[in-house]
């Protein structure tokens, strides 16, 4: 697994490649919380997910139950179809805000 | 009464000039109305002529036949011949002149109503008929007394009735009586004859509604038994085509026709409704709404519904308000008894909510499972006490190395001898775990794989969260080698990494030396199983739950998904030396079975 931060238009836009398990889950779960230290928009990448399991999904509940204390905007992008196949058994389908592309995810905010 | 009748003989004014051919006219009129009424087939319409022959022989004015009513408290005017007509007309049974002679059984002459202080005038008053003089004869059958006959008023001579013409009605009434008996008995015959042909059809109609008996290699096998020949219990194996049986043991409240008819109605929605249901608790739910809309006459119906998955071994039930099933290991001879979750069926519509009747899920491991009817625990035993469910519970353990067959009728005819019937019907079904898998609950000697169980893969690894990738790419070439579709090998890589995951954090703590995990994956028909141990201290199933999806936090998720793409996710007990055995099954999707 690895992970990039990048700043576009004020937005931290992190985007995720790999494998998101237990034992690479503790990464990201600190990357995006100091993420929303640092920005009021984040947009997370999922394109290049190839797998992500129940602590990857967790990690983004509470980095989207951060962001809503904080009243940040915290956003899905062009999510896998395997992230997506694990998001949707979780139900977590229409709880997270899910854009079909970062493009998107910026222009709406 | 012989005495009476032979003085006056003698005394009769014209005896000398006609002896021989009133006698004769008398035996005529005996022998032809004893004949009309032997032949009769309803003795009302005889009655009628008979009494009007009576009359103009005796030259009366009127002649009735009353009837004990069935309550024995009145007699009834069921016939009569004379100017009046009192058909119908009810007099309190011990009043009267005819109340008088049915309770002596004894004819009876009054010569003059007027002197007789039993004659009820209210009669007369109500018909406007004038009664001078009366002849009753009893309608007499050994010590019983059916009624009397009763003849009014003489029209000739000096009007009065005389003790010759009380001989003869008391022999008219004595061949009426016979009649009359013999029609009722015929009757009776006839009707029970009839209800009997009628039960039979009924019988006959209910054995058909059950399964025919199963073949030996089948995992299900059923007996009913009625006490009666019509029954209220019934039992129904269906076979789904995917290898899945629905069966249910089921028992109406109440007895005879109208439970038998019930059970009908029962079993029929059961086979219907069974064919689109999903669980036996949704089923058990829409056949309670549906006997609910109709009224079943505050009867009801106790079930017990399964969905036994051969191939796994796994049975899950429903139990609404039935005797707890039991499931009994015998090579430990322990017996679990799978108590009701729900009410009877036919109570109380929508008791159960959306989700249906409360589910059970039972791995048989190696076990085999009982459901029976109260027809079973509360039979009678040679000895003539109850039998209860320690006597059941005997039986089982007794007879448990037979064929399941023959067990059934070995447990049946402990409670019944043959030629005689039982108190209640009697309904018993038996679920065998056909499909021990190796790493089940039987013992390592006795673990041989059956032919159709293929062995796929098998992996050892430390119980780390950096070997979790490794677990996920051999899953992946498990499933790549049994040609899985891609979608399909998603879902089990998803599988077997959260039951991992489980295993390294709840299991092994998270603990750098963590002990092994060990991966069995194994074909089994069109079934896909995997067991996957640990070896750290057992785990308390009920700590590791799937959370409420409708509760947005994180962890406590793994579960959750496992369930939601598996078939069948739980604990098994474990073989010696293993801590946690934690099987996964899933069906292989239709084109690779």
């Amino acid at each position: 697994m690895s992970y990039e931060v990048k700043n576009v238009n004020g937005a931290a836009v992190v985007a995720l490649t790999g494998d998101v398990d237990l034992q690479t889950s503790p990464q990201v779960r600190q990357k995006l919380l100091e993420s929303l230290e640092q920005y009021k928009r984040i947009v997370v990448d999922l394109s290049a997910v190839n797998y992500i399991d129940s602590s990857g999904v967790a990690s983004l509940v509470e980095a989207f139950q951060v962001s809503r204390k904080k009243g940040s905007t915290f956003s899905l992008a062009n999510v896998s179809s395997a992230a997506m196949r694990v998001l949707s058994l979780a139900r977590l389908d229409k709880v997270f805000t899910i854009h079909p592309s970062v493009e998107t995810a910026l222009a709406q905010g | 009464m012989q005495a009476q009748a032979q003085a006056p003989s003698g005394n009769t004014p014209d005896a000398d000039s006609k002896p021989q051919g009133e006698e004769r006219d008398h035996l005529l009129l005996i022998a032809e109305m004893t004949r009309e009424f032997a032949a009769a087939n309803d003795y009302k319409a005889v009655a009628h002529t008979a009494l009007e022959r009576i009359t103009k022989y005796m030259s009366a004015e009127a002649a009735s036949l009353f009837l004990l009513s069935d309550s024995g408290d009145s007699l009834v005017c069921v016939a009569c011949y004379g100017p009046v007509d009192i058909t119908g007309l009810s007099i309190p049974a011990t009043t009267g002149v005819v109340g008088r002679s049915v309770i002596s059984r004894k004819g009876l002459l009054v010569r003059d109503v007027s002197q007789d202080s039993d004659f009820g005038a209210a009669v007369d008053a109500k018909t406007g008929f004038t009664t001078r003089s009366l002849l009753v004869a009893p309608l007499a059958i050994g010590k019983e007394c059916l009624g009397a006959i009763e003849i009014i008023n003489r029209t000739t001579g000096d009007g009065l009735f005389s003790d010759e013409d009380m001989l003869l009605l008391e022999t008219l009434a004595r061949a009426a009586a016979l009649a009359i008996n013999n029609f009722r008995l015929t009757h009776k015959i006839v009707q029970q004859e009839r209800d009997r042909h009628e039960l039979e059809l009924a019988a006959e109609i209910q054995r058909d509604l059950l399964p025919q008996a199963s073949t030996r290699d089948f995992p299900i096998h059923g007996i009913n038994i009625p006490a009666r020949s019509v029954s209220g219990d019934f039992y129904d194996i269906i076979t789904l085509p995917d290898g899945r049986i629905w069966f249910n043991v089921a028992d109406v409240s109440g007895k005879g026709m109208n439970a038998a008819l019930l059970m009908a109605k029962t079993s029929s929605l059961f086979r219907c409704l069974a064919k689109s249901a999903e669980n036996p608790g949704q089923l058990l739910s829409a056949i309670n709404n549906e006997l609910c809309e109709t009224n079943s006459h505050g009867m009801f119906v106790t079930m017990v519904g399964g969905l036994f998955d051969p191939a796994i071994g796994m049975v899950r039930l429903a139990n609404a308000g039935h005797e707890p099933p039991l499931l009994f290991d015998a090579r430990t001879e322990r017996f679990t008894a799978v108590q009701a979750d729900a009410p009877p069926l036919g109570i109380a519509p929508d008791i159960a909510g959306s989700d249906g009747f409360p589910v059970r899920e039972i791995y048989l491991g190696g076990g085999t499972l009982y459901v029976f009817t109260d027809g079973l625990t509360e039979a009678t035993t040679f000895g003539g006490g109850m039998l209860g469910i320690d006597g059941v519970r005997a039986l089982i353990r007794d007879h448990a190395d037979q064929s399941p067959d023959l067990r059934l009728k070995s447990i049946a005819g402990a409670v019944k001898l043959p030629g005689q019937s039982l108190r209640d019907d009697l309904t018993l079904l038996v679920a065998e775990d056909m499909a021990i898998g190796p790493m089940g609950a039987k013992p390592p000697a006795e673990s041989v794989d059956t032919p159709a169980d293929e062995q796929i893969l098998r992996i050892r690894v430390p119980g780390r969260a950096d070997r979790l990738k490794l677990i996920r790419a051999a899953t992946e070439q498990a499933a790549k080698f049994i040609d899985a579709p891609e979608a399909w090998t998603f879902d089990l890589k998803m599988a077997v990494d959260e039951a991992c995951q489980n295993i390294v954090r709840h299991a092994y703590k998270n603990s750098p030396d963590a002990g092994d995990i060990v991966i069995d994956f194994r074909r089994r028909g069109g079934i896909l199983e995997v067991d996957i141990m640990d070896f750290a201290e057992a785990v308390d199933p009920e700590t590791i739950r799937p959370r409420d999806i409708t509760e947005i936090r994180p962890g406590g998720l793994g579960v959750h998904l496992i369930k939601s793409v598996c078939d069948e996710a739980n604990f098994v007990p474990p073989p010696p030396g293993v801590g946690n055995l934690f099987k996964l099954t899933k069906r292989l999707p239709p084109k690779i079975q």
